[in-house]
């Protein structure tokens, strides 16, 4: 597993709103389940003194850490309100934030990434599902139902696309290390290269997927920068140009960032490209 | 969302950076009221958001007795299939020399990157060689001097205050792309001859923008719903529960050799309600007649996703694939009711194209 193990000390920030409340008791039941620790408290400003599921709620992140030893954090806040709670989570020496908060404006999170760097805070997204080591935590919103253990890594920088490929892979036979969403968002805190950095320092991960979309070129990035063996899966190569396919990430501009030509260069480097998602499976057992 | 050359002008001249004396004019008659204050040799630029302009005739030189003609003429022009509705009547510069600068966000560095060219002109996206690039941190409110030194290199000094009042723009107007090409030295000094200014969609409101003009009435109607949508030109409807997976959707459409219509993503917490304007929406539009329904999630209540598809009624044939909690229940409302839900996308895909024309 990369980023925290069923030890990670987790507090929610935003605990007390409607996804925040919904998604610690989701958390608790999946720490439960593999006898971890989970969520240990939350934070929000105003709301100190509460208790949501159980887990006491903190004005400040600060409080919250200190008094339960938390290293780790999910934002669940408002979009216009999220830079700031990443720049709190990281002042108050939270070491990885894992930001679920879709919608934040980029020059936001420019400044609450650069902030959080000055901090040594990882940042995880925004608009990021979490991160879960089956069997050991699950940081955010990710269905832990469909993950089962092993030595495949996932990266990924969609949602729900990442659980149907985990829900492939688990289907036939191959388990999972640690599945990242790293956020459909132009700018987001690990990209490809970061966490394919740390699953190479994992001794259990011994092959990636990595489920990139249009956009940007981060997938080629992280492919080259790697030697662990990678299968890819490029989403959107029936996107049009100039056309934000959900994701704020997910636009073709100026000409770059189209799937083909990703998957044409990420192919020429020797990496296996699956054109469908049930092809990844397949793919991996190649590599393995 | 993509301003309109005027419109970024107008914010350019806010922030002190010189533009061209010049004025906005919707029909041909208003230019003669304006002559005197902008001078009698023009240059009429059509205000349309389309690439390579000049080239596509949306720019037009004129002297003081043909103004009105050669307006009436833009008018009349489409430009690459765009309408011209209102055109920038500017002052023509006596330019010396053409520079390319523009900021946008670097997604590898997570900063904003600043680009620049000795030789400004419309080519310059294709010739990046001897464009210079340096990043900024977004912490800073300036241009530190030494990056502009880096950035500027022999080029005049006389230039940095407006680059860095483009900086400027740039951050506290959330663009994505803030840019002036070209950028031009003349005898009374330096001036943005075009600007292009592209704002975030995520600060649009807080940017005072109510109406992002980049959608289409249906996709803006859509976005009310909360759903994420886009128009495209096949027959197959797709609607999808994130972005990820309703693009993998279209692209398995494609690699069966069939056409989806539209791009769908209902975002989360599909309930019935939701499931039942998407449907109806896709089912809207012409030449639909059948919809791919895919969605997944731990938390998506297949038995609600069902009654929103039976309760939306249409008239194409509806192919839903589903994976969630009470996944039984909605199989069996479904199929009660004449639908057909599959065990994967791949195999609704493949049903979905039997149907298709």
């Amino acid at each position: 597993m990369i980023y925290g193990d069923r030890d990670l000390g987790v507090i929610v920030q935003n605990i007390t709103g409607r996804q925040g409340r919904f998604h610690t008791e989701l958390m608790n039941n999946y720490a439960r389940e593999v006898g971890g620790r989970g969520v240990v408290a939350g934070a929000a400003p105003g709301k100190g003194g509460q208790e949501v599921h159980g887990v006491p709620v903190y004005d400040t992140v600060r409080e919250a850490r200190e008094e339960h030893g938390a290293t780790a954090s999910v934002v669940f806040v408002p979009a216009m309100a999220a830079a700031d709670a990443i720049m709190e989570a990281a002042h108050a020496g939270i070491e990885l934030a894992v930001v679920i908060t879709e919608h934040i404006p980029v020059h936001d999170t420019m400044k609450a990434l650069a902030y959080a760097k000055l901090h040594d805070c990882t940042v995880i997204g925004p608009n990021s599902p979490g991160l879960l080591s089956p069997g050991e935590c699950k940081l955010g919103i990710m269905p832990a139902h469909l993950a089962t253990r092993g030595a495949v890594g996932v990266i990924s920088r969609s949602g729900t696309l990442t659980y149907e490929v985990v829900d492939e892979l688990t289907r036939a036979g191959i388990g999972q290390s640690t599945v990242v969403g790293i956020g459909g968002d132009p700018v987001i805190g690990q990209t490809f290269v970061d966490t394919l950095a740390r699953f190479e320092d994992d001794p259990e991960t011994e092959a990636v997927v990595i489920i990139g979309e249009v956009g940007g070129n981060l997938e080629e990035e992280g492919v080259k920068s790697t030697d662990l063996p990678v299968v890819a899966y490029i989403a959107g190569v029936s996107a049009p140009p100039e056309k934000r396919m959900g994701h704020a990430g997910a636009i073709i501009e100026g000409g770059e960032g189209d799937a083909r030509s990703k998957v044409r260069r990420i192919s020429a480097l020797g990496i296996p490209v699956a054109s469908r998602p049930s092809e990844i499976p397949g793919l991996i057992r190649e590599v393995l | 969302m993509k301003l309109l050359e005027y419109e970024a002008k107008e914010i350019f001249s806010k922030y002190g950076i010189p533009v061209p004396k010049g004025v906005l004019i919707r029909a041909p008659e208003e230019v003669m009221e304006h002559l005197a204050e902008v001078g009698d040799a023009v240059v009429m630029k059509a205000q349309v958001d389309v690439g390579g302009r000049g080239k596509a005739g949306g720019v037009l030189f004129a002297g003081g007795t043909t103004a009105v003609e050669t307006a009436r003429e833009l008018f009349s022009r489409d430009i690459k299939g765009v309408p011209v509705r209102s055109i920038l009547v500017e002052e023509r510069l006596l330019i010396e020399h053409e520079y390319y600068v523009s900021i946008a966000v670097d997604r590898s560095s997570r900063q904003p990157v600043i680009l620049f060219a000795d030789a400004g002109g419309v080519e310059i996206e294709s010739t990046a060689s001897a464009v210079r690039r340096v990043i900024v941190s977004p912490l800073l409110r300036n241009i530190p001097p030494f990056l502009m030194r880096e950035l500027l290199g022999d080029a005049p000094k006389e230039l940095a205050p407006t680059i860095n009042s483009l900086y400027r723009v740039f951050q506290e107007k959330d663009a994505m792309l803030a840019e002036i090409n070209p950028l031009v030295t003349t005898p009374q000094g330096v001036y943005a001859a075009d600007a292009k200014l592209i704002i975030d969609d995520n600060a649009l409101a807080r940017q005072g923008i109510a109406v992002n003009r980049d959608l289409s009435a249906r996709e803006r109607e859509a976005e009310k719903h909360g759903f994420s949508y886009v128009e495209l030109d096949g027959s197959i409807g797709v609607i999808g529960n994130g972005a990820g997976l309703t693009m993998s959707t279209l692209d398995l459409i494609e690699y069966y050799r069939g056409r989806a219509a539209n791009f769908l993503d209902v975002g989360g917490g599909a309930d019935q309600e939701r499931v039942m304007h998407a449907v109806r929406l896709v089912a809207s539009m012409p030449g639909v007649n059948v919809i791919v329904v895919n969605l997944l999630g731990g938390i998506t209540r297949c038995d609600e996703v069902a009654r929103g598809i039976i309760a939306a009624d249409v008239s194409p044939t509806v192919i839903v694939r589903m994976a969630g909690t009470n996944e039984e229940e909605g199989r069996q409302l479904l199929a009660g009711n004449g639908y057909r839900m599959l065990e994967s996308m791949d195999a609704a895909v493949r049903a979905a194209m039997e149907v298709a024309p």
